[in-house]
């Protein structure tokens, strides 16, 4: 084809496809935003050219509450576990608890020890996953190292192959032993209201005690490199502690009768900044503890700690913020339920200076802290004689109204709460998921480091990898289901003035 | 002829001994593998595309066709052992109308790996496998479906999905063809540009 042609026809494709993505794209009217596809942070500059206000967006799932409307509350395990894709097993866990509730059904003993089984053993998967995948590399190759090296193969480029050899393994392994209690199909079944699917047949028992005993291996050695890593280097161990990265909030996690951690099952127990217990409550009492708040330039609905009333998003021995996940469950808790993560427990706090530690990158060490928790847990319930009992289930008699199920996901407290008809058919399903518990915390800590990075106008480089980490220390959940391409969140930022003019904008991945 | 798309070789690691390479499993087999959501709405392209790829090259031994809603690591193990990977996925670039079809080698994805606060993306999980050894595929090509929606909860997609569905279906099968055809893997077909 001839070169004009060509230039004709490509500007005229050109202007056609942008003529046509005008007409479809919908237009963001300030301050609320339709985002796609990435992170949208807004900041607002005073006249001094500080940060006066800085907003943090995500995309996030819609249509939940409709899609449920009149589906068998039975098939909630299955359709809420394909709500996320990289914590199906917690979504699966939460709703079948809650089916236990709606049937006012108790499982039975063999079965409950199964699924705790199995939530442990998929806790230590998603945990490895974070510290040698995703969150971990920050700190393993070093925040200040390029991008390109600050990920696994950065990582094992760190620790070795071996390392990298293992975290897939035993991935697989847990893979297989969640595939074996819920059926090697897509969407497995496993929980079920009043017990389990499957039991565990005896002759499978010994492949799973080593896969139990090597977990328990791995966990040890994960504390020890990254507490050889992270603690050993000045730098690290400064960031860590650093201002930036640092909030007085509440806490918030699940508890046993001994307020030891548990994942699975107990009681939601919260804590103040000094420490001091807030209140402990039951799963289906959350309503009376826990409200949401809606701030005009979030779809996000902020949760706060109901009893105390909204206070803004403010730090300190009053406020009704709380945070999430592992850091948060560590500080809730009066301990660890098992003997080698109580011992890690107690040498984490001597480090950081005492109970509870306010600083959010904290959280990559607790999580390995869970993951000792979670590798004896197996351990111990696979020495437990009752897991071989056939008796996994017990059938649900009652007529189903209401029900609320609670666990610890990987990244916080996952609530479930749905109600029925008589025949068990969904007319209202509400799900608080772990990130909008930590969403208030997310929203001070872009903030602080908005502020921290931009003053008189000046936007210091590197600022949204700053923000970016802060955010990243939480982990969170973003719509996570989509498989969109490429695969990570962009950031985009946009700066305005006090006159709300837009002067810059970043853009990042 | 043209150069074909070459076998990628992982990009030369920057820290520590780059793993000694296994040879590949000499399966010589394709397999294409859909990515998505079908309860996500337009999430579920990729699933669409490939089962109905299924349906086409049903009884053609030297292609597997599989589905998958998992992501990051849980992709190894579907990919580990094929000579030839084909992946179909959504996307969302905001560049291109919906129904759009990106083709894309390695190259395309995403210049930086490591910046991902979620998940693996499929550029660091192929990456990761050459790393630790395993039987990568020689060749990967990636047909990224442009969405429009998939962030909301919904059996259906929306029409431009259903309108891009038929002509993916043909793209796939034609990589599937090329591939089968001659060793040398497809050229990037010309285009106007």
């Amino acid at each position: 084809m001839e070169q004009a042609v060509k230039e004709t026809f490509n500007q005229g494709n050109l202007r056609a496809n942008a003529a046509y993505q005008m007409g479809r794209r919908r237009f963001t009217v300030d301050p609320i935003t339709r985002l796609e596809g990435h992170g949208k942070i807004d900041i607002y500059l005073d006249d001094k050219g500080d940060v006066e206000r800085a907003y943090m967006q995500v995309p996030e799932l819609r249509g939940f509450e409709v899609f449920s409307l009149g589906r068998p509350a039975e098939d909630m395990p299955q359709i809420t576990s394909r709500i996320c894709g990289v914590c199906p097993t917690a979504h699966h866990m939460a709703a079948t608890k809650c089916l236990d509730d709606l049937y006012k059904v108790e499982p039975t003993s063999p079965g409950r020890k199964i699924r705790e089984l199995v939530y442990n053993a998929f806790m230590l998967e998603d945990h490895a996953l974070h510290v040698f995948v995703l969150g971990g590399p920050d700190f393993i190759v070093g925040p200040e190292a390029p991008p390109a090296e600050r990920n696994i193969v950065g990582v094992i480029g760190k620790v070795g192959i071996e390392a990298g050899k293992k975290v897939i393994s035993t991935r697989r392994r847990v893979r297989e032993l969640i595939a074996y209690f819920g059926g090697k199909v897509v969407h497995p079944v496993l929980g079920l209201p009043g017990g389990v699917s499957k039991a565990l047949n005896p002759a499978d028992l010994s492949k799973f005690k080593e896969l139990a005993k090597d977990a328990v291996e791995f966990s040890e050695w994960t504390l020890t490199v990254l507490k050889q890593i992270v603690l050993g280097n000045p730098d690290y161990v400064k960031m860590i502690t650093s201002d930036a990265f640092t909030h007085k909030t509440c806490y918030m996690g699940m508890v046993d009768e001994n307020n030891k951690v548990n994942f699975y099952d107990g009681k939601l127990r919260v804590v103040d900044c000094n420490g001091k217990e807030v209140c402990k409550f039951a799963p289906s009492q959350y309503r009376d503890f826990v409200a949401e708040h809606v701030e005009p330039w979030s779809y996000m609905k902020f949760t706060f700690l109901k009893q105390r009333g909204w206070k803004g998003f403010t730090e300190g021995p009053d406020t009704s913020i709380y945070s999430v996940a592992p850091l948060a469950r560590l500080n809730a808790s009066d301990g660890m339920a098992t003997p080698k993560a109580q011992a890690a427990y107690e040498e984490f706090y001597k480090i950081l200076g005492g109970k509870p530690v306010h600083h959010t990158l904290a959280n990559h060490l607790a999580r390995v802290i869970e993951m000792i928790q979670a590798a004896e847990t197996m351990e111990k319930l696979l020495n437990d004689p009752e897991i071989t009992n056939p008796e996994v289930r017990r059938v649900p008699t009652n007529v189903p109204k209401e029900g609320i199920g609670v666990v610890e996901a990987p990244r916080g407290t996952l609530f479930h709460h749905y109600q029925t008809d008589e025949r068990g058919c969904i007319t209202m399903a509400n799900m608080i998921v772990a990130t909008q518990n930590n969403a208030a915390r997310i929203a001070m800590s872009v903030e602080k480091a908005a502020k921290g990075l931009i003053k008189g106008g000046k936007v210091t480089e590197g600022l949204l990898n700053k923000v970016e980490m802060a955010f990243r220390a939480y982990d969170p959940c973003l719509g996570c289901a989509t498989h969109s391409l490429p695969g990570h969140l962009p950031l985009l930022a946009r700066i305005y003035d006090s006159k709300k003019q837009l002067v810059q904008e970043l853009k990042q991945g | 002829m043209n150069p074909a798309v070459e076998a990628t070789q992982p990009a030369e690691p920057q820290l520590g001994t780059p793993a000694r390479l296994e040879p590949n499993a000499a399966s010589g087999k394709i397999l294409v593998l859909g990515l998505g959501n079908d309860i996500l709405t337009d999430d579920a392209i990729g699933l669409e595309v490939v089962r109905e790829v299924a349906r086409r090259v049903e009884g053609d031994a030297r292609v597997d066709v599989r589905e998958t809603m998992e992501m990051g690591l849980a992709l190894l193990d579907f990919i580990v052992g094929y000579e030839t990977l084909i992946l179909v996925d959504s996307i969302q670039t905001g560049r291109a109308a919906p129904g759009h079809v990106h083709d894309l080698t390695q190259e395309h994805l995403g210049a930086q790996p490591g910046r991902t606060p979620h998940f693996l993306g499929v550029k660091d999980t192929l990456l990761l496998g050459a790393r630790l050894g395993l039987a990568m595929p020689d060749r990967v090509r990636i047909l990224a479906i442009e969405v429009e929606d998939p962030f909301t909860l919904g059996s259906e997609m929306t029409s431009a999905m259903r309108y891009a569905l038929p002509l993916a279906v043909e793209q796939v099968l034609a990589l599937v063809a090329s591939a089968t055809a001659r060793p040398c893997f497809l050229a990037q077909d010309s285009r106007i540009a």
